[in-house]
């Protein structure tokens, strides 16, 4: 001990250690004498040195844990609250709390708070961040990276005496037993150093404060492009034009005479609600122009063709039209295509037409409210123009494909199929309105039955009140009357006097 | 480095033979094990159906084989890392992978099954097409793959890459035992490389052909690793679980320590975990995707008794054996250790009777786990498949040591300590 450390403030005392079976038997020794803040440094891992000085495990698993059953929890509650709750928004059709989904996440933030809980944690049961040890003041300590072992025990050890402690470590085969001091080195940050961070700090401004100009700025110079293919990308986008071809769209429409796999199967009854056979005997132009339409695949033609057979599908034309339309709907009409039809039915006709289909739909009840001037309003389809007898499910096809007065065709949006569907939907909405008794099934009879004389009953008494009431102001107003008159009467008689 | 030196004791010590009442426990086990075998199929084919029966037959031969192939994946991958210290029970998982030689002449039923009664695979039965609603471009691709003739040779491919390995391995390893020739490890090490890649291919394809095709419009990439990390798993749980009964008879008592069985559990969380991770990998892109041909296998485990199975294996195979298992304080335990070790045996059954059985019901007649007949069927016919291979791996012991008692790395893993 020399004089210089005499002053300073002892934060333990070190010994060194030539090889590691006595490193080992000096730890079990202070480990025994019961000093427990000790530490051992070593060039090399050395197995069993916990052990021998008696280091309990650490609770960083602890930490671990906790953190990552936070991680878990914040994740779930964050979905269920976001997407559950918050904002809730149905994404591939499933619900809004759907575990299957919110686990990648719960997973991905239970690793990432284990880890920092872990690595943090470290730190905190470290006591860093911290720039210097004072272990490190003795210089022969940097051999403990290379070739010898010290043994440390600090002086907040409740035990700890200097020259006891001392003379155990030098019992125990330790050799350059020194005490740890404070170090003597200025604590004060060079000025050099504190320049150069202000300025590296400075610095790294710039960029910001260029984008942020420009953002606020206007010039005439030309604008500065980082990613130049990405801003200025040789494609097109859909609405641009282009001087490649004749009529200047980039966006190209098909080749006439293309037809898309799989969209035409060559049944053009089908297609078109029209019995094609009849058609080509009592209008031949038509049905040729029909097929070489719907052959081209052109749809916008095939539209047309189908236009001139609905155009005038109103009603003052609709004694000349001679169209030969199919009859019945080709698909076979079972539940399933019906239920089809209603899906489709209340998506792409429910909101005009509403969906108990009296043309009583939302767009229809806005457009009313607003009285919007163009307006027509949707048919009824319960009118008994539109019956099939009257109005054949291949022209319902026809106007479902090719629109009629205000209403849009669906070709485009909805797939044949469907609309065959669809057709049959109304089909059975209109049958809704009109069926008999018989036409129930006889399970159900008695049920409806018992409705239907409970509602005729609640008419009745209805009917009796309003009578009853009306008789009763009948005979107010004839009172009245008779008063009136005896008034006007008096009033007579008064002037002729 | 260590503060004590371990004796390695002489290589003829009797530490490292069999314990009598093992030794005397092989015929027994070998002949129960046929009978219950054969009982159990026999049950599964009259008491419900030949499909069933051949069903039941093929989940107790995958549920052994993917053992086998783990515990032959575990060898190759220590002396792929040149692993010390794991040279103790390395001899353990060696017994455990040459098994695979007599799982190979237990798959030829299997492969008979294409005819006659019992038919497995219903990659050309055109009612399982229509039923699946499968479109036949598809359909078309994959008969090009799976015939009969085709799948026969590949698997005689599979099973000459897995022994051959599995019995080079083993050869090398007991010569070494009685010669100590250093260049044995480093040409087991430098197979090792080579063999990690053709070990991955083959099981990959073994999962697919044989348990994957059994839904032949299914497809799913993961499935290889699935049934290999099931595989992985088990052959880590089995190892401790054998070196501990080992212990208890009086073998290995100074070599195997806690030390090792701590390094086993670590692995087994470790694989747990990656269990878990696969498997709902393997869901999750399905159910997110939600494609009629893909959700069709997880969506008849969700019906009838495959839902409580599925729930089951999320509870059982991986929540409680992760969080039994987390603790340091349980994985230096080797009682606990092997315990959960057998838990976890009995889940990848479970796992493999989930991918196979909900299969057995070829004309999808709804016929579930086959009653109680059936279940009884699965597991008479998985305990003698056991007893068989435990009596047949005890038959192998007898003849050899119970450690690699010249590995050159001998001494390492004996004085292995974790930090």
């Amino acid at each position: 001990m020399t004089e210089q450390t005499k002053d300073k403030k002892v934060h333990g005392v070190v010994a060194e250690y030539t090889d590691v079976d006595s490193l080992m038997a000096a730890c079990r020794r202070i480990r025994d004498a019961g000093y427990k803040r000790t530490d051992a440094f070593t060039p090399f891992p050395v197995h069993g040195i916990d052990d021998a000085l008696g280091i309990k495990p650490t609770v960083l698993p602890w930490i671990a844990l906790g953190a990552g059953a936070t991680g878990t929890m914040i994740a779930l509650a964050m979905q269920i609250w976001m997407n559950g709750i918050d904002y809730q928004y149905i994404i591939s059709g499933k619900p809004f709390i759907s575990l299957p989904a919110f686990i990648p996440v719960a997973f991905e933030l239970t690793i990432l708070l284990a880890s920092f809980g872990t690595f943090f944690g470290m730190w905190a049961l470290n006591g860093l961040p911290r720039f210097s040890n004072p272990i490190f003041t003795n210089p022969r300590f940097d051999r403990a990276t290379d070739d010898t072992f010290f043994l440390y025990i600090d002086a907040k050890d409740p035990q700890f005496d200097q020259a006891g402690v001392e003379r155990l470590l030098g019992d125990a085969g330790g050799e350059q037993i020194t005490a740890v001091v404070d170090d003597d080195t200025p604590t004060k940050i060079p000025r050099f150093l504190l320049t150069a961070i202000v300025s590296v700090i400075a610095l790294s401004m710039i960029p910001a404060l260029i984008v942020a100009k420009m953002r606020v700025t206007t010039s005439d110079k030309p604008r500065f492009h980082i990613f130049m293919d990405m801003d200025l990308s040789p494609a097109k986008d859909a609405q641009q034009t282009s001087t490649l071809f004749a009529d200047l769209r980039a966006m190209r429409p098909d080749v006439p005479g293309t037809v898309a796999r799989g969209a035409f199967d060559g049944n053009l009854d089908y297609l078109t609600g029209i019995d094609m056979e009849e058609l080509s005997m009592t209008d031949a132009p038509r049905a040729q122009r029909l097929v070489a339409a719907y052959a081209q695949g052109d749809d916008a033609s095939a539209q047309a063709g189908g236009d001139d057979a609905s155009a005038d599908s109103g009603d003052a034309a609709a004694q000349t039209d001679k169209t030969p339309w199919l009859k019945s709907n080709p698909l076979d009409v079972d539940m399933d295509v019906v239920q089809r039809g209603q899906t489709q039915f209340g998506i792409y006709c429910a909101t005009c037409h509403g969906l108990d289909g009296r043309g009583n739909g939302l767009v229809n009840q806005r457009a009313q409210r607003i009285l919007a001037t163009a307006w027509v309003p949707p048919s009824n389809m319960h009118d008994p123009t539109l019956y099939q007898d009257q109005y054949p499910d291949g022209k319902l096809f026809s106007t479902i494909t090719n629109g009629v007065r205000k209403m849009a065709g669906y070709a485009s949006q909805i797939e044949p199929e469907d609309r065959w569907a669809i057709v049959a939907y109304v089909r059975a909405l209109q049958k809704s309105q009109n069926a008999s008794l018989d036409e129930v099934p006889a399970a159900d009879r008695g049920t409806i039955e018992k409705e239907v004389a409970d509602v005729k009953q609640q008419l009745k008494e209805a009917a009796e009140a309003e009578r009853q009431r009306q008789e009763e102001a009948a005979a107010k107003a004839a009172a009245e009357e008779a008063e009136q008159a005896t008034e006007e009467a008096d009033a007579d008689s008064a002037d002729d006097q | 480095m260590s503060d004590h030196a371990i004796q390695s004791k002489p290589a003829d010590d009797p530490a490292f033979q069999l314990p009598s009442l093992l030794q005397g426990l092989t015929f027994p086990l070998i002949i129960a094990g046929v009978l219950a075998l054969i009982a159990g199929a026999a049950l599964g084919h009259f008491g419900v159906n030949p499909t069933f029966g051949m069903s039941v037959y093929l989940t107790s031969v995958m549920y052994v084989l993917t053992i086998a192939v783990g515990a032959l994946f575990f060898v190759l991958i220590q002396h792929l890392c040149k692993a010390g210290w794991s040279v103790v029970v390395r001899r353990v998982a060696e017994l455990m992978m040459v098994m695979i030689i007599p799982l190979a002449v237990l798959f030829i039923p299997i492969l008979v099954s294409f005819t006659g009664e019992g038919v497995l695979y219903k990659w050309d039965d055109p009612g399982y097409a229509a039923a699946t609603g499968i479109d036949t471009t598809v359909w078309g691709e994959k008969s090009r793959w799976l015939t009969p003739g085709w799948f026969i040779v590949r698997t005689l491919i599979y099973f000459a890459i897995w022994g051959g390995l599995a019995v080079w391995y083993f050869r090398c390893s007991r010569t070494q035992d009685e010669t100590g020739e250093r260049t044995l490890t480093e040409s087991m090490q430098g197979a090792a490389g080579p063999a990690i890649i053709a070990f991955a291919f083959v099981t990959s394809f073994a999962a697919f052909d044989w348990l994957m095709s059994l839904a032949p419009m299914w497809f799913s990439t993961m499935f290889g690793v699935y049934i290999f990390t099931g595989g992985i798993l088990s052959a880590h749980c089995a190892i401790a679980l054998f070196t501990f009964l080992l212990q208890r008879q009086g073998a290995l008592r100074d070599e195997v320590t806690k030390e090792h069985y701590h390094d086993l559990g670590k692995l087994i969380f470790g694989f747990i975990c990656f269990w878990g991770y696969i498997s709902f990998s393997q869901y999750m892109l399905i159910w997110y995707g939600n494609i009629p041909e893909e959700t069709h296998w997880f969506y008849e485990r969700s019906q009838g008794p495959f839902l409580s199975i599925s729930a089951l294996l999320i509870v059982a195979h991986w929540a409680v054996p992760f969080l039994a298992i987390m603790s340091r304080h349980v994985r230096r335990r080797p009682a606990l250790v092997a315990l959960i070790g057998a838990y976890i045996l009995v889940m990848h059954f479970i796992d493999i009777y989930w991918v196979v059985i909900p299969e057995a019901d070829h004309a999808h007649e709804g016929l579930g786990v086959g009653g109680a007949v059936g279940v009884l069927a699965s597991l008479v016919c998985v305990l003698g498949m056991v007893m068989l291979m435990v009596g047949l791996m005890l038959k192998v012991a007898g003849n050899t040591r119970l450690i690699a008692v010249r590995d050159p790395r001998l001494q390492e893993s004996l004085a292995f300590h974790n930090i």
